[in-house]
């Protein structure tokens, strides 16, 4: 923890300051601690404590802004000053005890998008250097090493490698591809380091399911990690050079789609705040792997078995997919083809609770206790659908549930949406034709 | 009612000062291309999000939904019962009444809302709780009557100072909640998963 000295405690000032905009300063002038946001909140919903309610959080930060932006507050009538006990403060509240999975917003009775508030707060403490050590290591990875895992070219490129060959003998098609660098390729798809390290089954069946519906893509030797924690420490500069590694890989490829992976935060980062962190629009579209799949199914481009999942199935929203990402029904029309049984959380879509992993949680290793201990609200709504089977399209997610398996022992196995329609699909013959 | 006047000038001043300081924030311009139409999430946020069945929040706590709007109607009612008195008014008001010391009554009960209360809190609901009280029992008590201005007065006084003012940014804040998920195509909900 740096020095929290007057010219630091400044630095975080100004940094929030510059982040307020129209919206935020309503927002900041909005609240009127009603309370009734408390039970929307997944930390509260496990440990009812003053500290957990969203209204609470916002608060602390409320209360530096009317001390320091507003004219009551200049004079000492209204407000709280930034001092290093209410900076700690901050840091608990917005990285401790928020996932920024902004289910308060939708909760709130006024309309206070709470989440955007919590950035500015997380802007404020990475000017004042408070930004969590791991987590800032994760950025710094992905700055350095062009992925968050320090995994290198040699390494990524000899993974995929080994994946073509399973998919060749898994297919029986010594033809099926997983391209790399393919110059001019109308999809460029990229993915959760996490798929190399630690689930190359993951990543081999985004690879099937493109191969069966003939798919002109490629994956990227240089920019293929579609993760941003720049998302989470609030540094926009750092955010937006990570972002840029994407752009880059496009321009130099060639291609026309930049597809995302299974993954919420990689989603809203590349397609809905990169634009914004660089300040310009892309010269090409991004799209989720799931509108993909979707769209494979709707157009008889593959075909898949349900049968092949005679047990239940329910499916996990991620945060930034669907309640920030506007991400709701590609997944659910796949899941509803793809397996017998498809059983709604309750409650699901933009209504769904967070995992607990959302907001770089995963990456922060001094909130683990508090990040299971909230996850237990999703563990109880996946034992209520009684499923076999979560599915989870997001990989942040899914090491969240595979910890709350272990702990709340629900007993169920956790996938991907694309594992699912891989193992599902009705395979193209050695002629091409379905 | 001079007085009221004067506070009323006040209050719309100093109100519209707060509110002119936060629209001259310029817009950011946004880049990424849009999935949704903001304009449609603004309705919905005013509209659909806003029905008591709409928000998680609200059916976990009917009661407080309840008196909240009961609580506005007073207000609402008082306001117009000092140009144009009238008995179903001050029954509304009365309501009103009732429901704010119900609110106040939760306040002070449940510990998670009175750990979360500060000053301002208290103050703003006894402000108002005892305007509409006062206008509801005006026509029946004479010094309520005569107290009725000077509880509106310093209901006027004190609403630029502290939380009342959601009354202007309440719908600021509605607006830009409903052009932010709007415009990603969130709002409105689809296949009617509400939060």
């Amino acid at each position: 923890m740096p020095e929290l000295d007057a010219p630091t405690l400044q630095r975080g000032l100004d940094a929030f300051r510059a982040r307020l905009g129209q919206a935020d300063l309503a927002y900041l002038d909005a609240c009127v601690h009603c309370g009734l946001c408390a039970d929307s909140c997944h930390y509260y919903r496990m440990d009812p404590s003053l500290e957990n309610i969203p209204a609470r959080k916002l608060d602390l930060i409320a209360s530096a802004f009317r001390r320091h932006c507003t004219v009551l507050g200049r004079l000492g009538l209204a407000g709280r000053e930034l001092d290093p006990e209410l900076a700690k403060a901050w840091l608990d509240a917005v990285y401790g005890r928020c996932s920024l999975c902004g289910r308060c917003s939708l909760n709130c009775t006024v309309g206070i998008h709470l989440p955007r508030i919590f950035r500015a707060a997380r802007a404020a403490l990475a000017a004042m250097g408070m930004v969590p050590a791991d987590l800032q290591a994760t950025v710094d990875n992905s700055l350095r090493h062009g992925n968050n895992m320090a995994i290198t070219r040699e390494d990524w490129v000899e993974t995929v490698q080994w994946l073509e060959e399973e998919l060749q003998a898994e297919t029986g098609d010594p033809g099926a591809r997983i391209p790399m660098d393919r110059h001019g390729a109308k999809i460029l798809f990229t993915v959760n380091p996490r798929e190399p390290k630690f689930f190359p089954l993951s990543l081999q069946a985004s690879a099937k399911v493109f191969w069966a519906a003939g798919e002109d893509w490629t994956l990227a030797s240089e920019g293929w990690d579609l993760t941003n924690y720049g998302l989470f420490n609030c540094k926009d500069a750092e955010a937006g050079a990570i972002t840029q590694h994407l752009v880059d890989a496009m321009a130099r490829l060639g291609c026309q789609t930049l597809v995302i992976g299974e993954c919420g935060h990689g989603y809203a980062s590349a397609r809905w705040e990169g634009p914004e962190w660089l300040g310009r629009t892309f010269p090409f579209q991004v799209r989720s792997i799931l509108e993909l799949m979707d769209e494979y199914l709707e157009q008889g481009r593959i075909q898949v078995d349900p049968a092949r999942h005679p047990h239940p199935v329910t499916l996990h929203d991620p945060c930034n997919l669907v309640r920030h990402g506007g991400l709701c029904e590609p997944q659910r029309r796949v899941l509803r083809r793809t397996v017998t049984e498809f059983r709604e959380m309750a409650p699901h879509g933009a209504g769904n609770f967070c995992c607990g992993g959302g907001g770089g949680q995963l990456a922060m290793g001094r909130y683990k206790e508090r990040r299971l201990q909230a996850g237990g609200m999703k563990a109880r709504q996946i034992q209520a659908t009684g499923a076999h089977t979560v599915v989870a399209p997001c990989h942040n997610c899914i090491d969240q549930l595979a910890e709350l398996n272990k702990e709340f022992k629900l007993k169920v196995q956790v996938r991907t949406v694309a594992e699912l329609v891989a193992d599902a699909l009705i395979l193209p013959s050695p002629t091409g034709a379905p | 009612m001079r007085a009221v006047l004067l506070s009323g000038a006040w209050c719309a001043l100093a109100l519209g000062a707060q509110l002119a300081a936060v629209l001259a924030r310029p817009k950011k311009p946004l880049f990424a291309p849009a999935a949704g139409r903001a304009g449609a999430g603004v309705r919905y946020a005013f509209t659909g999000a806003m029905v008591p069945w709409a928000k998680e929040s609200v059916r976990m706590n009917p009661g407080s939904y309840a008196l909240g709007m009961v609580f506005h109607l007073g207000v609402f009612a008082a306001f117009a019962s000092l140009a144009w008195p009238s008995r179903p008014l001050a029954g509304l008001s009365l309501a009103g009444a009732a429901a704010g010391l119900g609110l106040l009554g939760k306040r002070l009960a449940m510990p998670h809302l009175r750990g979360l209360s500060n000053t301002d809190d208290f103050l703003s609901n006894l402000l108002v709780t005892g305007f509409t009280a006062l206008a509801g029992l005006a026509s029946l008590v004479p010094p309520a009557q005569r107290l009725l201005p000077w509880a509106a007065t310093a209901l006027l006084v004190y609403i630029p100072l502290g939380k009342i003012r959601h009354c202007v940014f309440f719908f600021l804040s509605r607006y830009h909640l409903g052009a932010f998920f709007g415009r990603r195509g969130c709002f409105p909900p689809s296949g009617g998963h509400h939060a």
